[in-house]
């Protein structure tokens, strides 16, 4: 029995399962970056303040990739475990002598390619819109510090995906953690303004929020500049990645979690 | 592994809060035995596969594989069984034979085209085999599921239900295929509320009721203790003020005994002293599982 024919088959049947719905998973988050990029990067974006005389729609990229990559994930891991759920089929995966570890990694990479790519489209519609506003291409400038930011964001939320999903009974409960915890959590990360803008109260609680760290990560890699350093982002934000594994692990440890 | 037993549960407890759904359960399968676990709705069985396959766990109580115990080495112990659940699943996304691919990998083997190919022949899927699994009827998808439990050529086959929903020709066909595995020296456990399918596919039965077994031997055991053979008389003239303690029913020339499994028509006949001559007809029918079934049930309720 070889460990990686298991791994890689688990791999590859989900991202075979995202590309069967593109317009679900790759067309709807590109729509949602494009009217991101056009209302707060180019309507609005001369009115709003960014740090370092840099133009507001380089500030936003980075932003926008961070949360493109985190948000579609997270959907992807919940989904891998939510729609297998509903249909009888996340059982298999506990009759089979796949390990734990392995469905966690497999599910969670599968997760992040789909993160990756829906960020890489935002990044080229970015560049685009960049383009056609400043003359010129947005030049990344740490791409190894923005690479480990995506990688180990991405690697995390498909790990919190993975636990929301098999401990959620209903995809209601799936839609109230994804609208009520995390995307007022990556609204408040820092995705649209700097930490700067904020009253010293929120700026203070925001330093609770793990995605502050990943998006000011990111956004040190694409651009040179961040909120927070990177250094101590780069450690919170693997710190989480090992919260959110041990949360995978032990959700998917729990046999009747497989079923609906 | 040889001298081990294909699935050994003992003393396995499975407690929801105050209830019991199974109560120290011990039994064992032999190599290349179908072994049936029977009982009314909620007796069960379907938690007592579900712990098997650690999709549930024991309250206390141990399974062993071919000697693995399935709680401390999942891995090794998976390999060697194939489940078919009773619930169908759908699979939605992909093609019958995307499916069987990905099982396949799910068990590390990367199964090559003609193998699979071979399980879909078997299995009279290959027509379908590129259609969405979401397209099949449900005997289909029934099949489907078969050939996934069949993709790595598990050892031991737990089948929950397997004929539940399906038409009596798919029916005919799975116990062919049973018995085509069984004689492939592939042990069973099989769970069903068709108690003629039990008789006619298990070699050994196992009585459930409220969680605990409550009489585990061979089938012609069963019927010989638990059931009663069913002895019709056609007489040549009625005789309807006729009693006698043996006597079921009358029906107009026909006088209707419910007699030991042991007992010949010779000794009913000289029981009730009814002359040879006076008989134009005797059929005799044996007892069933439902007689097993009710007798076992009903003994331990009271």
């Amino acid at each position: 029995m070889s460990a990686l024919i298991q791994i890689q088959g688990l791999f590859v049947r989900e991202v075979a399962r995202f590309f069967k719905v593109p317009l679900q998973t790759i067309g709807a988050p590109i729509v949602n970056s494009a009217l991101y990029l056009m209302i707060f990067g180019v309507s609005l974006g001369n009115s709003i303040r960014s740090p370092d005389h840099i133009p507001y729609l380089a500030f936003l990229i980075p932003g926008l990739i961070a949360m493109s990559v985190i948000k579609n994930a997270f959907d992807n891991a919940t989904s891998a475990i939510m729609g297998p759920k509903y249909v009888n089929e996340l059982q298999d995966l506990r009759i089979v002598p796949l390990s734990i570890q392995q469905i966690s990694w497999a599910k969670s990479f599968a997760s992040l390619t789909r993160g990756l790519l829906v960020g890489l489209i935002t990044y080229i519609v970015g560049q685009v819109f960049f383009y056609i506003t400043e003359g010129h291409l947005l030049i990344i400038t740490h791409p190894h510090i923005l690479a480990y930011f995506l990688i180990v964001g991405g690697l995390a939320f498909g790990f919190l995906g993975i636990a929301i999903g098999m401990i959620s009974s209903s995809f209601e409960h799936v839609g109230a953690v994804s609208a009520l915890v995390l995307l007022p959590l990556i609204y408040l990360g820092g995705v649209f303004f700097t930490l700067q803008n904020l009253h010293p109260f929120w700026q203070k609680l925001s330093f609770f929020n793990p995605l502050l760290y990943i998006i000011n990560g990111v956004r040190y890699g694409v651009l040179g500049t961040t909120d927070v350093s990177f250094l101590t982002s780069g450690l919170i934000t693997f710190v989480f990645l090992l919260l959110t594994y041990i949360c995978a692990y032990m959700s998917l440890k729990k046999g009747v979690h497989y079923l609906r | 592994m040889k001298d081990r037993d294909p699935l050994v549960l003992s003393h396995l407890t499975k407690k929801y809060g105050p209830n019991t759904a199974v109560n120290d359960v011990s039994f064992s399968i032999k190599p290349g035995e179908v072994f049936g676990l029977l009982g009314p709705n909620g007796a069960g069985k379907t938690t007592i596969i579900s712990t098997i396959m650690t999709l549930q766990s024991a309250t206390s109580g141990t399974v062993e594989v071919f000697g693995i115990d399935i709680r401390k080495n999942p891995k090794k112990a998976k390999i060697l069984i194939g489940y078919v659940a009773q619930e169908l699943v759908h699979h939605g996304f992909f093609t019958v034979e995307q499916v069987l691919k990905y099982h396949a990998n799910y068990y590390g083997l990367k199964k090559n085209h003609k193998d699979i190919i071979y399980l879909l022949h078997k299995l009279d899927l290959y027509i379908h085999r590129n259609k969405l699994v979401n397209q099949l009827s449900g005997g289909m998808k029934r099949r489907l599921m078969i050939a996934k439990a069949l993709i790595h050529e598990p050892k031991l086959l737990l089948l929950d239900e397997p004929t539940a929903g399906v038409d009596l020709e798919l029916r005919n066909s799975l116990w062919e295929f049973i018995h085509e595995l069984k004689n492939k020296n592939i042990s069973i456990l099989l769970t069903t509320h068709y108690l003629e399918e039990a008789q006619q596919l298990c070699d050994r039965i196992g009585i459930l009721q409220k969680g605990a077994l409550r009489r585990i031997d061979k089938v012609e055991n069963l019927l010989e203790e638990h059931s009663l053979k069913r002895i019709s008389l056609v007489l040549k003239t009625p005789r309807n003020s006729f009693t006698h303690s043996l006597l079921e029913s009358i029906e107009g020339p026909c006088l209707h005994f419910r007699v030991p499994h042991k007992m010949a028509v010779q000794e009913l006949l000289s029981e009730i002293a009814i002359p040879y001559e006076e008989i134009l007809d005797v059929q005799v029918a044996p007892g069933t599982l439902e007689d097993v079934m009710k007798n076992v049930l009903s003994r331990e309720e009271s």
